[in-house]
This record gives structure tokens, C-alpha cells and sequence, in this order.
């Protein structure tokens, strides 16, 4: 049977990051309910990922999707993140589907 | 003895009355209730109302947390203690949060429901959006949490 023709265009290093990529969902809330109108924001990231990539996987984001705006960006830098009730530290690696969310500077009473 | 919850304002209001029958007992001598409410002024410009967003299940765990701690760290082991943190739109004047402590002696209570406070500021996950006269809204800047990088 003959290849369909774009099965020809995809190289071995290009399926190889396909298989190599994982979903994670960012749970938003405070100030980062402003980067999106849904409650949450799904991204692409590669196996093994800690929180200081996804981190910079949400910068680049913000810069596709808000030009860089600078407030989000100070608000991605200075916010924690939590996994299942616990806030986990930038080292922490993300499994796959895993929903992590983002805790930004808090101040409430 | 640890009342907390946090409660979705379109339901229910924030209630001092509730806390005041969690709270109250022959056991304890001195009682503290402390209230915040949505003042119609911050940082020079004219409030409307202030929306409140929390992480549920980490603003509880943290409220759990500084209850405990208050026997470690303050040597109070006899209390009552209820918290509640609306969330959702608050109009002027509206209660946002209900710490109401009972203790043995004044002293005590008067620790206790300070430390509940300051501790909440400082840790607990909620987030306010004030909301301006002129139509505009702003997400106040808060205190990064602490953490550990690595």
C-alpha cells in the first residue's frame, strides 16, 4: 500500500516530539482568571516537564496571546503552584493530563 | 473545636449569629468575634464592591492548619474557633470574613483571633477584584505565597 503523501513530509525527529508531548491543565484563579475566559488553560508540554517549564510554556502563551503583557507576566513569575492540595516547588514533574493550579500573590479577609 | 467553610454569597450571607452558637460554651470565659467587611475606599480611589475568588480546598486546609498550630505555637489548647470567607460579589458593608474565638481567658482569645487573622492574610489562597465607579475593576496585587523553589 502506497503512503499517503503527507506521511512522506514528517520526519523521524518530528514524530519522535509528537509522541514526546503531554497535556497539563492549569487550573486559573485571583488575577490569573485574566489570561483566559475559560476557568483553566491547556497546554502542551514534553514528557517530563517540572513547574519552571510550565512556567515558561505560560509566558510564551501570555506572548502569543497578550503580546508579553507585562502584569501577567510579573503575575506568572511571582505565583506558586498547587498539585492535589499541596503547593509544589518548581522541580515538581508534571504527569500526563495532570491539573495543577496556579496560585498567585494572595491577599484576602 | 474548629468550624470552617467558605461560603458562595449568591447562596448564603456570612452569619455572626452563627458563629456565636459554634462558639458558645460554659467551658470558656472570653469570646472575640472579629468581622471584615467591603469598605468604600482603597488607595485613594472610590470602591464599589470587591469580588472574592478562593481555592476551596487549600484555603481550608490552611484555615485547618493555623488552628492546629495555635496549640503548638501558642500553648492554647482549650478553643473554639469558627472561620468563614465569603466568596463571589460583595456589596459596601458586606461581611466578607467571621473569626469568632473562644477561649478559657481574654488574654488568649485576644492572641488567638489576631494570629487567625494575620495568618490568613499571609497564607490562605483568596483573591479580591475591587470594583471602581467608573465601571472599572482591578485585581489587588496580594503577597506572593511562600514556598520552597526547589
Amino acid at each position: 500500500m502506497e503512503k499517503p503523501r503527507w506521511a512522506s513530509r514528517i520526519s523521524k525527529r518530528t514524530i519522535l516530539v509528537i509522541i514526546n508531548l503531554m497535556k497539563v491543565i492549569i487550573e486559573l484563579f485571583g488575577a490569573s482568571r485574566d489570561f483566559s475566559d475559560q476557568n483553566s488553560l491547556e497546554l502542551d508540554i514534553e514528557n517530563g516537564s517540572s513547574i519552571k517549564d510550565v512556567r515558561n510554556k505560560i509566558l510564551d502563551y501570555l506572548d502569543i496571546n497578550f503580546k508579553g503583557n507585562e502584569n501577567f507576566i510579573k503575575i506568572v513569575n511571582s505565583s506558586a503552584f498547587c498539585s492535589n492540595d499541596n503547593i509544589i516547588s518548581d522541580n515538581y514533574k508534571i504527569t500526563n493530563n495532570e491539573k495543577i493550579a496556579i496560585i498567585p500573590p494572595i491577599g484576602g479577609g | 473545636m474548629l468550624h470552617t467553610k467558605i461560603k458562595n454569597i449568591k447562596d448564603r450571607k456570612l452569619s455572626i449569629v452563627e458563629a456565636e452558637k459554634f462558639i458558645s460554651s460554659s467551658d470558656f470565659g472570653a469570646s472575640i468575634f472579629f468581622s471584615g467587611t467591603v469598605r468604600n475606599q482603597n488607595n485613594n480611589k472610590s470602591v464599589i464592591g470587591i469580588t472574592y475568588d478562593s481555592h476551596d480546598s487549600l484555603v481550608i486546609k490552611s484555615f485547618e492548619e493555623i488552628y492546629n498550630e495555635a496549640d503548638k505555637k501558642l500553648g492554647i489548647k482549650d478553643k473554639a474557633v469558627f472561620i468563614e470567607h465569603a466568596k463571589g460579589y460583595l456589596n459596601l458593608g458586606e461581611v466578607s470574613i467571621i473569626i469568632a474565638v473562644a477561649c478559657k481567658h481574654r488574654d488568649e482569645a485576644y492572641i488567638l483571633s489576631r494570629y487567625i487573622i494575620e495568618e490568613i492574610k499571609k497564607r490562605s489562597p483568596i483573591w479580591k477584584k475591587e470594583h471602581y465607579q467608573n465601571n472599572e475593576a482591578d485585581w489587588l496585587k496580594g503577597n506572593p505565597i511562600q514556598y520552597e523553589k526547589n
